[in-house]
């Protein structure tokens, strides 16, 4: 990335130009997936969203080995978009209160092991 | 069996780890075994953001290998690291298993 591209952004112009080339690829119901997961990451996204690009390009990438496989829309990603979304995002400022309590059961559960020599 | 999926949450890393643990494999593959197994509202999405979990935690090697459609397919193998954190997990799971069977028990 030179300076002009951190700038203006055009290169990121130029990868959502590529997604959405792949994404008219896609069949209706993986294509309409795809506008669901855009939506549901924004929230994730930082101030000019570079960060979800690997994100969304892995997505993506589900998408289209997904429908080359035929599979349907729903054995892919349930009805859970929402979750699959921020289960995506995880770690990078998606940390719930429910991440915390999960890692403090799990601290608790290993010292316990360390007690008992396991 | 309905309302599994939030118990089985915390334990399916450690099961998708198993499977990739006995053969290199990619994300539908392990989806089928984990439906075989009875897991049936385990979908494609739910592996590949484990799967994810897993790579950037360097416990898998990844290999991409063209597949006969589509674009090239992942698959994945368990490091020296995942290996190790299968042992781990196993090692948790004996833990919380047999808490939970004393429990039902009546035991303390």
């Amino acid at each position: 990335m030179n300076f002009w591209e951190t700038i203006t952004g055009s290169d990121l112009t130029r990868e959502w130009k590529a997604f959405e080339a792949r994404a008219e690829a896609l069949p209706a119901d993986h294509r309409a997936a795809w506008e669901q997961i855009k939506v549901h990451l924004s929230p994730y996204s930082d101030f000019t969203g570079r960060n979800l690009m690997p994100i969304l390009d892995g997505a993506l990438g589900l998408l289209e080995e997904t429908a080359a496989d035929g599979q349907s829309i729903q054995e892919v990603l349930g009805d859970d978009v929402q979750g699959f979304c921020a289960a995506l995002a995880g770690g990078e400022g998606a940390r719930s209160y429910r991440d915390r309590w999960r890692e403090q059961l799990n601290r608790n559960v290993a010292r316990k092991l360390g007690q008992l020599g396991g | 069996m309905d309302d599994l999926t939030e118990m089985l949450k915390g334990t399916l890393e450690g099961c998708v780890l198993h499977i990739i643990d006995s053969e290199e494999t990619y994300g539908y593959a392990i989806t089928r075994r984990l439906n075989e197994l009875g897991f049936a509202d385990v979908v494609e999405g739910t592996v590949y953001t484990i799967l994810l979990r897993l790579e950037k935690n360097g416990l898998v090697q990844v290999t991409k290998r063209p597949s006969g459609v589509g674009p090239p397919r992942k698959f994945y193998a368990l490091n020296d690291a995942g290996r190790e954190e299968l042992v781990k997990f196993w090692a948790k799971w004996e833990y919380l298993s047999s808490r939970i069977d004393k429990l039902k028990e009546g035991g303390r």
